[in-house]
């Protein structure tokens, strides 16, 4: 049985760079998650967190941040695709957990400039989440041409990107759902 | 030396009920100290426990 506490479902915003436009991005999911029964969210902005880089794993974990993923049930990590790739900051961020994200739900939400919405920054995330215990849905997110798909205000220009938001967190949120039953009910041994 | 797993249940510090075990994942350690390496895996194995009442998850090492 699913308790009745509400699923925490927190946006990672996974870039640093001035003038991301995945900000915009991220607000918008964060905004449609906020809007579901059950569900409370938090937009962590990666380039708010004080991890130091004179080193990296576990070793640095900041108490904030792991307390926040201890207590999610499923993430939304919102990346823009750099040079087919994600930032170095999101691994450094993600990297810093473990125990904390084992058997809980994530979806991907990919941005970016060109044509193609972030599916290669999607694809090689993939193996990362893997391997720090997250479990993928199906379903991502892409924005692409992103520059059209928000005002500079952050407006929401294109209505069509709710619709697609909504599969992907219905999706997200069952997902969750599942997974805290697993977590909590169903022993390995 | 064959290394035996742990049959006692995580206890939930907030709770004080017994967690739940869902996940074992192999550590394969950097140095060359090989106490508590499971000799046919390879490495240490951590344990991923959560609490059926609060959620709150835990690890150990075997």
């Amino acid at each position: 049985m699913v308790t009745g506490r509400p699923l925490f479902v927190p946006v990672i915003l996974g870039t640093a760079r001035m003038g991301r436009m995945s900000l915009h991005a991220a607000r918008v999911v964060t905004g449609e998650l906020g809007k579901l029964a059950g569900v409370e969210t938090d937009l962590i902005d990666i380039a708010k967190l004080p991890l130091p880089t004179n080193d990296a794993g576990e070793a640095i974990k900041q108490a904030d941040f792991s307390a926040k993923m201890n207590k999610a049930d499923a993430l939304v990590v919102v990346s823009p695709e750099y040079n087919h790739g994600y930032s170095g900051l999101l691994k450094h961020v993600l990297d810093s957990c473990l125990k904390e994200y084992i058997h809980k739900a994530v979806g991907i939400v990919g941005v970016s400039a060109g044509p193609f919405g972030g599916t290669r920054v999607i694809q090689n995330l993939l193996p990362v989440m893997r391997e720090i215990g997250l479990v993928t849905i199906f379903w991502d997110v892409n924005f692409s041409s992103v520059q059209k798909v928000f005002a500079e205000d952050g407006k929401l220009l294109d209505e069509s990107y709710i619709r697609r938001i909504d599969k992907f967190l219905k999706e997200l949120v069952w997902m969750a759902k599942t997974l805290r039953q697993g977590r909590e009910q169903i022993s390995l041994d | 030396m064959a290394v035996v797993a742990r049959t006692d249940k995580m206890i939930c510090p907030h709770c004080k009920v017994e967690m739940n075990h869902h996940c074992d994942k192999i550590v394969y350690n950097a140095g060359t100290d090989e106490a508590g390496s499971d000799p046919v895996l390879g490495g240490t194995i951590a344990e991923f426990h959560t609490c059926p009442k609060c959620g709150d998850g835990s690890s150990r090492h075997t």
